[in-house]
């Protein structure tokens, strides 16, 4: 009567053999490819828990740093004592939700090669320096300072730069988040919180998402009109009140409603400095689309703008989608309908216009140092497009001189500068307008002085609401940043 | 002299629970501390407890069951420790309390033997199922039932002013008063079972009157399937029936019954039940679902690739981050800190603890003794190869605990009294 309690001491032993084999393949032969799954939270936790090199401002203000943990020396934590202020740009490591911004881009620079890896041994044979490297950023914090401040409270954007080389001198993005609180493996519930609030403050709305870029696409359909010889600033265009728009049953305003000029004629200068819809309606259909897909990819439209993040590229239809639609292509040229724009690619507008029409690859990596200080590789202005003609920009930059001082950007004006700008409304169905200002500032700079494009996008009103305009609430938060970063 | 050599491995095993505690906390920076020293005292006490009961009442118990005992409850408690201190300190007493309740069973059955168990089996039979449905209490009474991870087998009582509550796994208890029963029960009919047939057609089936235990088997198997939400426990408690049938009477017919009939059930919770489904389908892709269902199969399988051949150490690994690591993936953490070498010991040792178990049931003279020798090893066979299977993905994943090693009282308690039944029928055999 043993035989059946055999058979199944044999069947169990079996199975425990099963055991030991399926054990031995899971750690043994497919041990390294689960141990380095992107998904294994060992690897980020490890990562996480590196020495990195530190992160500082243009002007030496500490970004992010490592600090060696009391209890083990061996593993640092990262601190970032500007919290919110440069969250969307650097990034962060974390255990839990990966990494993100430069902390991801830049990680071969930041981490330490001090380690058994093979390239890590080869590397301190061969005598390299095996400790982090730290980034010196193009930005500079009184400016991002001051653009965060006027964000407070808004969901928007606001990316500056300098046109001549295409160093951002500050990218701000709203609301924030504090990347302190998304690194150790107890951040889940604050990185859920995050990641389900409406406001979306994990996007990077500077590079990371488009909007209908309103009146300041003028400058583009200005520039293809230019370019194209159709029109200059002195050509008369009828001055109505309501533009029917051919084959629909709906009609083109301005904005409050009213005429442009004395209702009999105006020029595209005049136009332009009062952001007339009815004007641009009317030039728009006689640029044509293929003039203007070809202008707005002039200056970058539908591609990827290069970067040291990655950045969406901003969109405008095909041509050949819109040439035979009039009412199309007329709410093309004033910035709605199809058009979609990222606050970066409207600020190299307003760069291009500001650089001869020459538009630099912006950058926010100024050089990468070693841990003793010393530059090891700096970044140099590289040229990405031209984008317009020197006389073209020469025009638009008079005629958004013009804006500021006498049209609807004359909230953006600063004693003593030469302001150059253009605003936006963009209407959106059923929501608040976005409010933008592009511009720069100053207009034709003496050799040696400073210069800074920008552009700033406000969703759905920023405080104001539905009552807001590009001029009222965008450009003076404009002003604010030129006499930050010019006086 | 064997109990002076058991005398020496638990000895052994204490001192490898300790210095393993020690290095935990080494590993973690610390000094050591009160930890090691109650960890030596807690495993000192439990199975110095077991071993004086053995040389006191069953003095000719087989020698290898408390040592082998001794290794698993020293490598799961170190993980226990490294995994969550507070938990190991509560588990240090319920390791205490589990070897005493051992040594005193061998103690209550020191004159008239694991036989007096046979007299009582209706009233094991009766227990176990009231154990096995307390959890099911509603849970505005002082002794509730309570849903841990969407399966009820748990129950709590509520301590006035404000203790906190107590809870246990009456289902752990269960099972062992429930292999007694079927033990006793088989005892006195496996001769009629074994002999007495019937034709149909080309098949040769027993009595029907004598297939009631295997639908009982079925039935409660099913029923905690489906009230308790429990697929370990079921399969677990179906495979002990059909097991003891299977040595009792040596009938093909049982095993193949309860292969039909477990594919029945099985593809019945399949079609009726969500969590089993997604149960399922983890089983066969992990990564499918890697958020949601697959998450804690993926888990253990990053811990266990991560460990790969002699592990980070004890301490250096990341085993806190598998979901349930200190209960039902004790193996996949042991795994991660120990490497595939702490695997195969860990596998090894329950092999060993299994062989050992059937030693004592082929030995048996008396049928009683015999059944229940080979069923409380097939608890323990089954139940550690069920969980582990589940890590590795030999088999679907259920929610068990591994026995000896896991945390758990109600789980300590249950494997202490294996053990100590274990040894008293053995000794029973020697004299």
């Amino acid at each position: 009567m043993n035989t059946p309690v055999r058979r199944i001491v044999w069947a169990l032993l079996a199975g425990f053999l099963a055991l030991i084999l399926a054990t031995t393949w899971i750690q043994a032969v497919a041990g390294p490819g689960y141990r380095d799954d992107p998904r294994n939270p060992r690897l980020s936790a490890w990562r996480v828990g590196r020495e990195r090199g530190a992160i500082i401002t243009d002007d030496a203000v500490v970004i992010g740093h490592s600090d060696p943990n009391p209890e083990d020396p061996q593993t640092f934590t990262r601190v970032y004592p500007t919290i919110d202020r440069y969250a969307h740009t650097v990034g962060y490591v974390s255990v839990l939700f990966g990494s993100r911004g430069l902390e991801r881009t830049r990680e071969r620079d930041l981490v330490s090669h001090r380690d058994s890896t093979i390239s890590g041994v080869l590397n301190a044979v061969l005598g390299g320096d095996p400790r982090p490297r730290g980034l010196r950023l193009t930005f500079d914090d009184a400016l991002q300072q001051a653009a965060a401040e006027a964000l407070q409270g808004s969901r928007g954007s606001i990316i500056a730069l300098d046109p001549a080389t295409g160093a951002v001198l500050a990218s701000v993005s709203t609301p924030g988040f504090d990347p302190n609180s998304l690194i150790g493996s107890d951040a889940g519930p604050a990185g859920k919180a995050l990641e389900e609030d409406p406001d979306i403050p994990l996007l990077h709305r500077t590079i990371a998402t488009t909007y209908p870029p309103g009146s300041t696409f003028k400058v583009i359909t200005t520039a293809a009109a230019l370019e194209t010889g159709i029109a200059g600033p002195a050509t008369e265009f009828a001055d109505p009140e309501a533009l029917e728009l051919p084959g629909t049953s709906s009609t083109i305003h301005n904005y409050d409603d009213g005429l442009c000029g004395d209702g009999e004629s105006v020029t595209l200068a005049e136009a332009f400095v009062l952001s007339c819809n009815t004007t641009f309606a009317a030039l728009g259909m006689q640029v044509g689309a293929e003039a203007l897909t070809e202008t707005a990819e002039a200056f970058g439209f539908n591609q990827e703008i290069p970067y040291d993040l990655p950045v969406l590229a901003s969109s405008m239809p095909e041509a050949a989608d819109f040439y035979d639609d009039p009412a199309a292509t007329a709410q093309n040229a004033l910035g709605q309908r199809d058009v979609r724009a990222t606050p970066i690619q409207m600020a190299l507008v307003a760069a291009a216009v500001a650089n001869e029409g020459n538009i630099m690859i912006p950058y926010v990596v100024g050089d990468v140092f070693t841990h003793d200080g010393k530059i090891e590789s700096e970044t140099e202005p590289v040229l990405w497009r031209r984008a317009i003609s020197p006389a073209t920009a020469a025009i638009l930059s008079d005629l958004m001189e013009q804006v500021v001082l006498s049209g609807t950007g004359h909230n953006a004006a600063v004693p003593g500068i030469r302001v150059a700008g253009k605003t936006g409304t963009a209407e959106v169905t059923g929501a608040s307008p976005h409010v933008w200002f592009i511009g720069f500032a100053p207009v034709d700079p003496e050799p040696g002085e400073r210069q800074i494009a920008l552009a700033i996008v406000l969703e759905d009103g920023g405080p104001a609401g539905e009552t807001a305009s590009g001029g009222s609430v965008a450009a003076p938060i404009a002003a604010k940043l030129f006499e930050t970063y010019l006086k | 002299m064997t109990r002076n050599t058991e005398a020496v491995f638990i000895l052994a095993g204490t001192v490898l629970a300790s210095v393993g505690v020690a290095m935990v906390q080494f590993a973690g920076g610390g000094w050591l501390d009160a930890d090691v020293a109650l960890t030596f005292i807690s495993f000192a006490l439990a199975f110095g407890a077991l071993h004086i009961s053995f040389r006191l009442w069953a003095p000719n118990a087989n020698p290898l069951i408390l040592p082998i005992a001794t290794f698993l409850a020293a490598i799961g408690s170190i993980e226990v420790f490294r995994l969550d201190p507070d938990l190991a300190a509560l588990q240090r007493w319920w390791l205490v309390l589990a070897g005493v309740a051992g040594g005193s069973l061998v103690w209550l059955l020191r004159s008239s033997g694991v036989a007096v168990l046979r007299r009582y089996r209706y009233l094991f039979l009766a227990s176990a199922m009231v154990l096995l449905l307390l959890p099911l209490l509603p849970d505005a009474w002082p002794i509730h039932g309570a849903t841990v991870n969407g399966s009820r087998l748990w129950v709590r009582i509520d301590l006035p002013f404000g203790v906190r509550a107590l809870s246990f796994q009456p289902g752990e208890i269960a099972k062992v008063l429930l292999t007694v029963f079927l033990a006793s029960y088989l005892a006195d009919r496996s001769e009629a079972m074994s002999t007495v047939s019937r034709k149909f057609g080309p098949f040769s089936i027993p009595e029907p009157r004598h297939l009631g235990p295997v639908m009982v088997a079925a039935g409660v198997a099913f029923a905690v399937l489906v009230y308790q939400r429990d697929l370990g426990a079921s399969l677990l408690l179906f495979g002990l029936f059909i097991g003891m049938l299977y040595a009792a009477t040596g009938r093909g017919f049982y095993l193949g019954a309860g292969i039909v009939l477990t594919t029945a059930a099985g593809v019945a919770a399949y079609t009726m039940f969500s969590h089993v489904r997604v149960r399922i389908s983890a089983w066969i892709d992990p990564f499918a679902d890697y958020t949601g269902a697959g998450y804690q199969t993926a888990q253990g399988l990053f811990a266990m690739g991560s460990g790969s051949l002699t592990g980070s150490g004890l301490g250096l690994g990341r085993p806190d981050l598998i979901p349930a690591a200190a209960t039902d993936f004790m193996f996949a953490a042991v795994a991660e800190e120990l490497g595939l070498a702490g695997s195969i010991a860990v596998i090894t040792a329950y092999a060993f603890l299994v062989a050992v178990g059937f030693g004592i049931a082929l030995r048996s003279r008396d049928r009683f003794r015999k059944y229940l020798a080979a069923g409380l090893t097939i608890l323990i066979g089954l139940q550690s190869f069920l969980i582990i299977a589940g890590i590795v993905r030999l088999f679907p994943l259920t929610g068990i605990t591994l026995p000896f090693m896991s945390y758990g009282g109600s789980s300590l308690l249950a494997s202490a009294l294996i053990a100590a039944l274990l040894g008293r029928i053995s000794h029973e055999e020697r004299t």
